[in-house]
């Protein structure tokens, strides 16, 4: 080879090796995000993907799953509006005592969920809460302690028992006048998994819901390593108790600190335990990791009104994990968490590593 | 040393450098981070303002208007927070003081968010 040769052979390798590390640093993944208030919350959709131009209609379709079950569960329009018509739990609410009430197959399938995991917490969740919701009034303005007879009175309308669900016609009945369903525990989580479902389908295989908090995530992070997900300091704002490693799972937070208010010196926050009628007080957050948004929404509020010795066996029998801050500032997790969490030191709790 | 050799040297000399600018670009322009630290207050979808979060500065307020009604934001010490807002439950002013990149306030019925920008020790934040 002449010296030329060997000049231009170098040139033209050099040339290659730039055209390729260009080529790739253009084919990096791209990421689409977008925020929209729904569901009484802030949800932010992040997808990636190779392809810009499809990222747009996939969260458009995501949003378009949440937008449908919030319209199915929601508790509050007035009688006889078209949005009452469109809400399977206002009209179930309506015809309580009444009559049954066909239903969408994703109400059914949120309701058939709901019983099981009433059973599974010897009652510790129960969607027939509503009457006893509305007597503090944690949706309105102006949310109080009610009489302690006003809830003795209306407790024997919460009785999941008294919810009749025909899975064959795809209908619900409350028995009782007076009854009403709240789906607010586990909607927000199932209509995430929903909208994640719809971001699957369209082709995505990389994203984060955080519907105020409710995580879901799909796949692993744009650094292809699992996402990082935080778990807010029950006490501290902008401060982290812990963070886990998660990949194709939920994680949903329950927790006594973001919608509560203050009377006579005590707090009172919005988790009522179904068999008192009264804000749980066994703990300061509840964290649970599973698959399903919708089970993880579920089960963070049930295992929230539960003691520490109830809630981590049950965790550990239903194969989900959970991260907790009891009320007395001790930190516990399920023992399959052990390699995926890193608890943050210099918080005001106390771990003690099993 | 001959011309060509010349030649030789200059040629592997420019795509390094070439190579080197790519990797550069690739690894660190999309990752740089304005500094200081930033805040943004977007109201209803639109991004009203930018604060820099300078640790030094003295207090800043900054009235907005949000969908219920005025709203007040703090700017101090390099943390920002919900002074005063007109919504009913106060749970964006009973937040407090943020500072770290990443952490947000949200007020929903004001539809207000303000958030640090800057590269996050996490995704995302269950709460």
């Amino acid at each position: 080879m002449t010296r030329r040769g060997q000049i231009l052979l170098i040139i033209g390798l050099g040339l290659l090796v730039v055209g390729v590390t260009v080529f790739l640093s253009e084919r990096r993944i791209k990421e689409y995000r977008s925020e929209q208030f729904l569901m009484d919350t802030l949800v932010s959709i992040k997808v990636y993907g190779d392809d810009a131009a499809t990222l747009p209609a996939a969260v458009a379709a995501a949003y378009g799953e949440m937008h449908r079950i919030a319209a199915l569960v929601d508790r509050f329009p007035a009688a006889g509006t078209e949005d009452c018509r469109r809400s399977d739990v206002c009209r179930i609410n309506e015809m309580a005592g009444i009559g049954p009430v066909r239903v969408d197959a994703d109400t059914l399938a949120m309701l058939l969920l709901a019983k099981k995991y009433h059973d599974l917490s010897d009652g510790a969740f129960d969607v027939t809460i509503g009457p006893v919701m509305d007597l503090w009034d944690f949706a309105g303005d102006h949310p109080k302690v009610p009489a302690s007879q006003s809830i003795v009175d209306t407790l024997p309308l919460v009785d999941i028992e008294s919810l009749v669900v025909n899975a064959v016609e795809s209908s619900v009945y409350l028995r009782k006048v007076g009854m009403k369903l709240d789906l607010g525990a586990l909607a927000k989580g199932y209509a995430t998994e929903k909208a994640l479902q719809a971001l699957v389908r369209q082709g995505i295989k990389k994203a984060l819901i955080d519907a105020g908090g409710n995580i879901r995530v799909l796949g692993s992070n744009a650094r292809n390593a699992p996402w990082r997900i935080g778990i807010k300091d029950p006490r501290k704002a902008d401060a982290l108790v812990a963070i886990v490693a998660l990949e194709d799972a939920a994680a949903v937070t329950s927790g006594d600190y973001y919608r509560y208010f203050e009377a006579g010196g005590k707090r009172y926050h919005h988790i009522l335990d179904p068999r008192s009628g009264y804000p749980a007080s066994e703990n300061m957050s509840m964290t649970v990791l599973c698959p399903d948004a919708g089970l993880a929404d579920l089960l963070s509020t049930a295992f929230f009104v539960m003691k520490v010795e109830e809630a981590l066996p049950l965790a550990e029998r239903l194969g989900v994990n959970l991260v907790m801050v009891n009320a007395e500032g001790r930190i516990f997790h399920t023992s399959g968490l052990a390699a995926h969490l890193e608890v943050l030191p210099g918080g005001a709790y106390r771990y003690d590593p099993r | 040393m001959t011309r060509a050799d010349k030649v030789l040297i200059a040629a592997v000399l420019l795509c390094a450098l070439l190579g080197l600018l790519t990797i550069y670009r690739h690894f660190f322009i999309s990752s740089d981070q304005p500094f200081p630290k930033q805040a943004t207050i977007t109201v209803d979808g639109k991004v009203l303002r930018t604060i820099d979060l300078d640790p030094v500065a003295g207090n800043e307020m900054i009235q907005i208007t949000g969908r219920l009604g005025p709203a007040t934001v703090e700017v101090a010490g390099g943390r920002i927070r919900m002074r005063e807002a007109n919504c009913p439950e106060q749970i964006c002013v009973k937040q407090g003081w943020i500072q770290a990149p990443g952490s947000t306030i949200v007020c929903l019925p004001g539809e207000i968010i303000i958030h640090i920008e800057g590269p996050a020790p996490v995704d995302a934040v269950t709460r």
